[in-house]
Protein backbone atom coordinates (compact mmCIF):
# COMPACT_ATOMS: atom_id res chain seq x y z
CA UNK A 1 0.00 0.00 0.00
CA UNK A 2 1.22 3.49 -0.67
CA UNK A 3 0.00 7.04 -0.51
CA UNK A 4 0.75 10.08 -2.65
CA UNK A 5 1.43 13.37 -0.94
CA UNK A 6 2.76 16.76 -2.00
CA UNK A 7 5.86 18.07 -0.27
CA UNK A 8 4.01 21.26 0.65
CA UNK A 9 1.38 19.26 2.56
CA UNK A 10 4.09 17.89 4.82
CA UNK A 11 5.38 21.31 5.88
CA UNK A 12 4.12 22.03 9.39
CA UNK A 13 3.17 18.39 10.06
CA UNK A 14 3.80 17.48 13.69
CA UNK A 15 6.53 14.95 14.46
CA UNK A 16 5.07 12.70 17.18
CA UNK A 17 6.67 9.87 19.15
CA UNK A 18 4.98 6.49 19.55
CA UNK A 19 4.58 7.53 23.20
CA UNK A 20 2.24 10.33 22.14
CA UNK A 21 4.55 13.32 22.72
CA UNK A 22 5.04 15.97 20.05
CA UNK A 23 8.67 16.79 19.37
CA UNK A 24 8.63 19.45 16.67
CA UNK A 25 7.20 19.97 13.21
CA UNK A 26 8.39 19.46 9.63
CA UNK A 27 10.04 22.58 8.21
CA UNK A 28 11.02 21.29 4.79
CA UNK A 29 11.23 18.17 2.70
CA UNK A 30 14.73 17.20 1.50
CA UNK A 31 14.95 15.15 -1.68
CA UNK A 32 17.81 13.71 -3.67
CA UNK A 33 17.39 15.40 -7.03
CA UNK A 34 18.85 12.65 -9.18
CA UNK A 35 17.82 9.52 -7.31
CA UNK A 36 14.38 10.97 -6.77
CA UNK A 37 14.23 9.84 -3.15
CA UNK A 38 13.06 11.47 0.01
CA UNK A 39 16.15 11.85 2.18
CA UNK A 40 14.40 13.32 5.18
CA UNK A 41 13.04 16.44 6.80
CA UNK A 42 14.41 19.63 8.24
CA UNK A 43 12.66 20.58 11.44
CA UNK A 44 11.17 23.59 13.15
CA UNK A 45 10.01 24.14 16.70
CA UNK A 46 6.29 23.84 17.19
CA UNK A 47 3.90 26.70 16.77
CA UNK A 48 3.19 29.37 14.18
CA UNK A 49 6.45 31.19 14.84
CA UNK A 50 8.51 28.09 15.51
CA UNK A 51 12.09 28.81 14.54
CA UNK A 52 14.29 26.25 12.77
CA UNK A 53 16.02 23.48 14.67
CA UNK A 54 19.61 22.56 13.94
CA UNK A 55 18.99 18.84 13.73
CA UNK A 56 17.18 16.97 10.96
CA UNK A 57 15.12 13.80 10.67
CA UNK A 58 16.44 11.28 8.12
CA UNK A 59 13.87 9.06 6.41
CA UNK A 60 15.38 5.99 8.13
CA UNK A 61 14.38 7.51 11.45
CA UNK A 62 10.72 7.74 10.49
CA UNK A 63 8.40 5.03 11.82
CA UNK A 64 5.37 6.11 9.84
CA UNK A 65 4.08 8.94 7.64
CA UNK A 66 0.32 9.37 7.45
CA UNK A 67 -2.34 11.97 6.86
CA UNK A 68 -1.85 13.75 10.18
CA UNK A 69 1.60 13.18 11.59
CA UNK A 70 5.14 11.93 11.08
CA UNK A 71 5.67 9.22 13.70
CA UNK A 72 9.07 8.51 15.24
CA UNK A 73 10.18 6.01 17.91
CA UNK A 74 10.37 7.29 21.47
CA UNK A 75 14.15 7.54 21.25
CA UNK A 76 13.87 9.60 18.09
CA UNK A 77 16.83 9.50 15.68
CA UNK A 78 17.45 13.13 14.83
CA UNK A 79 20.85 13.82 13.26
CA UNK A 80 23.01 16.89 12.71
CA UNK A 81 22.12 18.86 9.58
CA UNK A 82 25.60 18.41 8.03
CA UNK A 83 25.06 14.67 7.60
CA UNK A 84 21.97 15.21 5.48
CA UNK A 85 23.62 17.95 3.42
CA UNK A 86 26.32 15.49 2.32
CA UNK A 87 23.72 13.10 1.01
CA UNK A 88 22.05 15.67 -1.19
CA UNK A 89 25.37 15.88 -3.07
CA UNK A 90 24.98 19.54 -3.71
CA UNK A 91 24.88 21.51 -0.50
CA UNK A 92 21.90 23.82 -0.49
CA UNK A 93 20.51 22.17 -3.62
CA UNK A 94 16.83 22.69 -3.91
CA UNK A 95 14.72 21.20 -6.63
CA UNK A 96 12.26 24.06 -6.34
CA UNK A 97 12.73 26.68 -9.11
CA UNK A 98 14.45 24.15 -11.33
CA UNK A 99 12.89 23.98 -14.76
CA UNK A 100 11.63 20.78 -16.35
CA UNK A 101 12.79 20.13 -19.91
CA UNK A 102 11.81 17.30 -22.19
CA UNK A 103 14.41 15.25 -24.09
CA UNK A 104 13.58 17.21 -27.22
CA UNK A 105 14.18 20.50 -25.46
CA UNK A 106 10.67 21.75 -24.65
CA UNK A 107 10.35 23.67 -21.42
CA UNK A 108 7.42 22.36 -19.38
CA UNK A 109 7.59 24.82 -16.52
CA UNK A 110 9.13 25.68 -13.17
CA UNK A 111 9.04 23.21 -10.30
CA UNK A 112 6.92 24.45 -7.40
CA UNK A 113 6.58 21.21 -5.42
CA UNK A 114 7.39 17.50 -5.40
CA UNK A 115 4.94 14.59 -5.28
CA UNK A 116 6.07 11.78 -3.01
CA UNK A 117 4.90 8.19 -2.99
CA UNK A 118 5.24 6.76 0.52
CA UNK A 119 5.19 2.99 0.85
CA UNK A 120 4.10 0.91 3.83
CA UNK A 121 5.99 -1.74 5.71
CA UNK A 122 9.57 -2.25 6.87
CA UNK A 123 12.29 -0.71 4.72
CA UNK A 124 9.57 1.39 3.17
CA UNK A 125 10.74 3.84 0.57
CA UNK A 126 9.54 7.35 -0.04
CA UNK A 127 10.09 8.19 -3.67
CA UNK A 128 9.68 11.36 -5.70
CA UNK A 129 7.27 10.22 -8.41
CA UNK A 130 6.32 13.59 -9.82
CA UNK A 131 6.84 17.33 -9.91
CA UNK A 132 4.22 19.98 -9.62
CA UNK A 133 5.13 22.73 -12.07
CA UNK A 134 3.86 26.15 -12.93
CA UNK A 135 3.04 25.14 -16.51
CA UNK A 136 4.84 26.78 -19.41
CA UNK A 137 2.88 27.83 -22.54
CA UNK A 138 3.83 24.47 -24.07
CA UNK A 139 1.59 22.74 -21.52
CA UNK A 140 -1.08 25.28 -20.71
CA UNK A 141 -2.33 28.70 -21.81
CA UNK A 142 -3.11 29.97 -18.32
CA UNK A 143 0.04 29.09 -16.37
CA UNK A 144 -1.86 26.73 -14.08
CA UNK A 145 -0.16 24.12 -11.91
CA UNK A 146 0.10 20.61 -13.29
CA UNK A 147 1.66 17.35 -12.12
CA UNK A 148 4.31 15.71 -14.28
CA UNK A 149 5.21 12.04 -13.65
CA UNK A 150 8.86 11.06 -13.37
CA UNK A 151 10.84 7.99 -14.38
CA UNK A 152 12.74 5.98 -11.76
CA UNK A 153 15.87 8.05 -12.08
CA UNK A 154 15.86 11.63 -13.11
CA UNK A 155 18.34 13.25 -15.47
CA UNK A 156 19.70 16.46 -14.07
CA UNK A 157 21.59 19.09 -16.02
CA UNK A 158 22.48 22.22 -14.12
CA UNK A 159 19.19 23.79 -13.06
CA UNK A 160 17.20 21.63 -15.44
CA UNK A 161 15.49 18.33 -14.82
CA UNK A 162 15.13 16.34 -18.00
CA UNK A 163 12.17 14.05 -18.63
CA UNK A 164 11.28 11.86 -21.61
CA UNK A 165 8.87 13.47 -24.11
CA UNK A 166 6.24 10.86 -23.25
CA UNK A 167 5.75 12.56 -19.87
CA UNK A 168 3.61 15.18 -21.63
CA UNK A 169 0.97 12.56 -22.34
CA UNK A 170 0.60 11.71 -18.66
CA UNK A 171 0.33 15.18 -17.16
CA UNK A 172 -2.35 15.38 -14.41
CA UNK A 173 -4.28 18.20 -12.83
CA UNK A 174 -4.76 16.71 -9.39
CA UNK A 175 -3.42 14.02 -7.11
CA UNK A 176 -6.47 11.76 -7.44
CA UNK A 177 -5.57 10.35 -10.83
CA UNK A 178 -1.85 10.87 -10.54
CA UNK A 179 -0.96 7.38 -9.24
CA UNK A 180 -2.39 5.89 -12.40
CA UNK A 181 -0.56 8.49 -14.51
CA UNK A 182 2.79 7.54 -12.95
CA UNK A 183 2.12 3.84 -13.58
CA UNK A 184 1.02 4.48 -17.14
CA UNK A 185 4.06 6.62 -17.85
CA UNK A 186 6.52 4.10 -16.43
CA UNK A 187 4.87 1.27 -18.37
CA UNK A 188 5.28 3.34 -21.50
CA UNK A 189 8.99 3.80 -20.78
CA UNK A 190 9.38 0.07 -20.34
CA UNK A 191 7.85 -0.36 -23.78
CA UNK A 192 4.64 -1.83 -22.43
CA UNK A 193 2.12 0.96 -22.93
CA UNK B 1 -17.50 0.72 32.46
CA UNK B 2 -16.57 3.97 30.67
CA UNK B 3 -14.21 6.82 31.53
CA UNK B 4 -16.81 9.45 30.68
CA UNK B 5 -19.46 8.13 33.08
CA UNK B 6 -16.98 7.65 35.94
CA UNK B 7 -15.94 11.29 36.17
CA UNK B 8 -16.12 12.75 39.67
CA UNK B 9 -17.24 9.43 41.16
CA UNK B 10 -16.90 9.42 44.94
CA UNK B 11 -14.21 7.33 46.57
CA UNK B 12 -15.36 5.82 49.86
CA UNK B 13 -13.22 4.36 52.64
CA UNK B 14 -14.81 1.16 53.84
CA UNK B 15 -13.15 1.27 57.26
CA UNK B 16 -15.34 4.18 58.35
CA UNK B 17 -17.78 4.59 55.44
CA UNK B 18 -16.71 8.17 54.79
CA UNK B 19 -15.92 9.83 51.46
CA UNK B 20 -12.17 10.13 51.12
CA UNK B 21 -11.95 11.59 47.65
CA UNK B 22 -13.39 12.03 44.17
CA UNK B 23 -12.11 10.67 40.86
CA UNK B 24 -10.39 13.28 38.65
CA UNK B 25 -8.19 11.42 36.18
CA UNK B 26 -7.36 7.89 35.11
CA UNK B 27 -3.69 6.89 34.83
CA UNK B 28 -3.31 4.50 31.89
CA UNK B 29 -0.30 2.27 31.23
CA UNK B 30 0.12 1.70 27.50
CA UNK B 31 2.46 -1.24 28.03
CA UNK B 32 -0.18 -3.19 29.99
CA UNK B 33 -3.22 -1.58 28.39
CA UNK B 34 -4.70 -1.12 31.84
CA UNK B 35 -5.69 1.57 34.25
CA UNK B 36 -2.86 1.49 36.77
CA UNK B 37 -3.90 4.28 39.10
CA UNK B 38 -6.47 7.01 39.78
CA UNK B 39 -5.85 10.69 40.43
CA UNK B 40 -8.27 12.06 43.00
CA UNK B 41 -9.27 15.37 44.46
CA UNK B 42 -10.98 16.28 47.71
CA UNK B 43 -8.65 13.94 49.59
CA UNK B 44 -8.02 14.43 53.34
CA UNK B 45 -4.25 14.88 52.92
CA UNK B 46 -1.89 15.96 50.11
CA UNK B 47 -1.66 12.50 48.55
CA UNK B 48 -3.87 12.25 45.48
CA UNK B 49 -2.76 9.02 43.76
CA UNK B 50 -4.15 5.58 44.47
CA UNK B 51 -2.94 2.43 42.71
CA UNK B 52 -5.54 0.24 41.04
CA UNK B 53 -4.29 -2.65 43.17
CA UNK B 54 -5.30 -0.74 46.33
CA UNK B 55 -8.94 -0.44 45.26
CA UNK B 56 -11.48 -2.77 46.80
CA UNK B 57 -13.94 -2.19 44.02
CA UNK B 58 -14.73 0.19 41.14
CA UNK B 59 -18.50 0.34 41.29
CA UNK B 60 -21.15 2.28 39.40
CA UNK B 61 -21.90 4.58 42.30
CA UNK B 62 -18.70 4.55 44.29
CA UNK B 63 -15.11 3.44 44.19
CA UNK B 64 -14.09 1.75 47.44
CA UNK B 65 -10.75 1.60 49.24
CA UNK B 66 -9.95 0.52 52.78
CA UNK B 67 -8.96 4.04 53.76
CA UNK B 68 -7.12 7.16 52.57
CA UNK B 69 -3.91 5.61 53.91
CA UNK B 70 -3.51 3.79 50.60
CA UNK B 71 -3.13 7.14 48.80
CA UNK B 72 0.38 8.18 47.81
CA UNK B 73 2.54 10.84 46.18
CA UNK B 74 3.58 10.60 42.49
CA UNK B 75 6.74 8.69 41.51
CA UNK B 76 8.51 9.93 38.43
CA UNK B 77 7.78 12.40 35.66
CA UNK B 78 4.89 10.52 34.07
CA UNK B 79 2.95 10.48 37.33
CA UNK B 80 3.75 14.16 37.95
CA UNK B 81 2.26 14.91 34.55
CA UNK B 82 -0.70 12.64 35.25
CA UNK B 83 -1.71 14.43 38.45
CA UNK B 84 -1.73 17.71 36.51
CA UNK B 85 -4.12 16.13 34.06
CA UNK B 86 -1.66 16.34 31.17
CA UNK B 87 -2.07 12.65 30.37
CA UNK B 88 -5.85 12.72 30.45
CA UNK B 89 -6.80 10.76 27.35
CA UNK B 90 -10.31 12.01 26.62
CA UNK B 91 -10.33 14.69 23.89
CA UNK B 92 -6.83 13.90 22.65
CA UNK B 93 -6.17 13.14 18.97
CA UNK B 94 -5.78 9.43 18.25
CA UNK B 95 -2.97 8.63 15.81
CA UNK B 96 -1.97 5.29 14.36
CA UNK B 97 1.70 4.32 14.36
CA UNK B 98 1.59 5.13 10.63
CA UNK B 99 0.70 8.75 11.34
CA UNK B 100 -2.96 8.58 10.27
CA UNK B 101 -5.56 10.36 12.38
CA UNK B 102 -8.56 8.44 13.73
CA UNK B 103 -10.29 11.46 15.21
CA UNK B 104 -10.50 12.54 18.83
CA UNK B 105 -10.74 10.11 21.72
CA UNK B 106 -14.29 10.41 22.99
CA UNK B 107 -14.40 7.59 25.51
CA UNK B 108 -12.63 4.52 26.86
CA UNK B 109 -14.25 1.21 27.79
CA UNK B 110 -12.57 -0.67 30.61
CA UNK B 111 -13.15 -3.76 32.73
CA UNK B 112 -14.12 -2.53 36.21
CA UNK B 113 -12.76 -5.69 37.83
CA UNK B 114 -9.30 -5.80 36.26
CA UNK B 115 -8.74 -2.26 34.99
CA UNK B 116 -8.05 -3.64 31.51
CA UNK B 117 -8.79 -1.21 28.65
CA UNK B 118 -11.10 -3.06 26.30
CA UNK B 119 -11.86 -0.42 23.69
CA UNK B 120 -11.16 3.18 22.66
CA UNK B 121 -14.05 5.15 21.17
CA UNK B 122 -12.83 7.81 18.76
CA UNK B 123 -14.97 10.33 16.92
CA UNK B 124 -14.69 8.03 13.88
CA UNK B 125 -14.46 4.45 15.00
CA UNK B 126 -13.95 1.95 17.80
CA UNK B 127 -10.41 0.67 18.35
CA UNK B 128 -9.79 -2.54 20.31
CA UNK B 129 -7.92 -1.84 23.57
CA UNK B 130 -5.01 -4.17 22.79
CA UNK B 131 -3.95 -1.75 20.03
CA UNK B 132 -3.01 0.97 22.51
CA UNK B 133 0.71 1.70 22.33
CA UNK B 134 1.18 5.22 23.68
CA UNK B 135 -0.44 7.80 25.95
CA UNK B 136 1.23 11.19 25.86
CA UNK B 137 0.48 14.83 26.51
CA UNK B 138 -0.22 15.41 22.80
CA UNK B 139 -1.86 12.25 21.49
CA UNK B 140 -2.94 8.68 22.08
CA UNK B 141 -1.13 6.29 19.72
CA UNK B 142 -2.47 2.94 18.53
CA UNK B 143 -0.96 0.21 16.42
CA UNK B 144 -1.88 -0.07 12.75
CA UNK B 145 -5.07 -1.99 11.96
CA UNK B 146 -4.68 -5.63 10.99
CA UNK B 147 -4.98 -6.20 7.28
Amino acid sequence: MSILVRGAELVGRPVVTLAGEVECQVKDVVVHRKAGELIGFTLAKRGLLGGPRKDVLPWEGVHGLGNEAVMVPETAAFTPAEEMAERTQRKGADVLTDRVLTDSGTDLGEVVDVVLEVHDGDDAKAEVVGYEVQASPALSQDGRRVLIPLPDTIAVSGEHLIVPDAAREFVSYDLAGFGAAVEGFRSRLRGEG
Amino acid sequence: MRFSESRKRQVVGTSDASQVGRLRHFVVSPSNRTVTALVLDKTPGDEVLVDWSELQAFGRDAITVTSAESFRAPHGQDEEQAIKGKLDVLGKPVLTERGDGLGELEDVDFDAETGEITALQTSREEVRGHRLIGVGSYAVVVSAPER
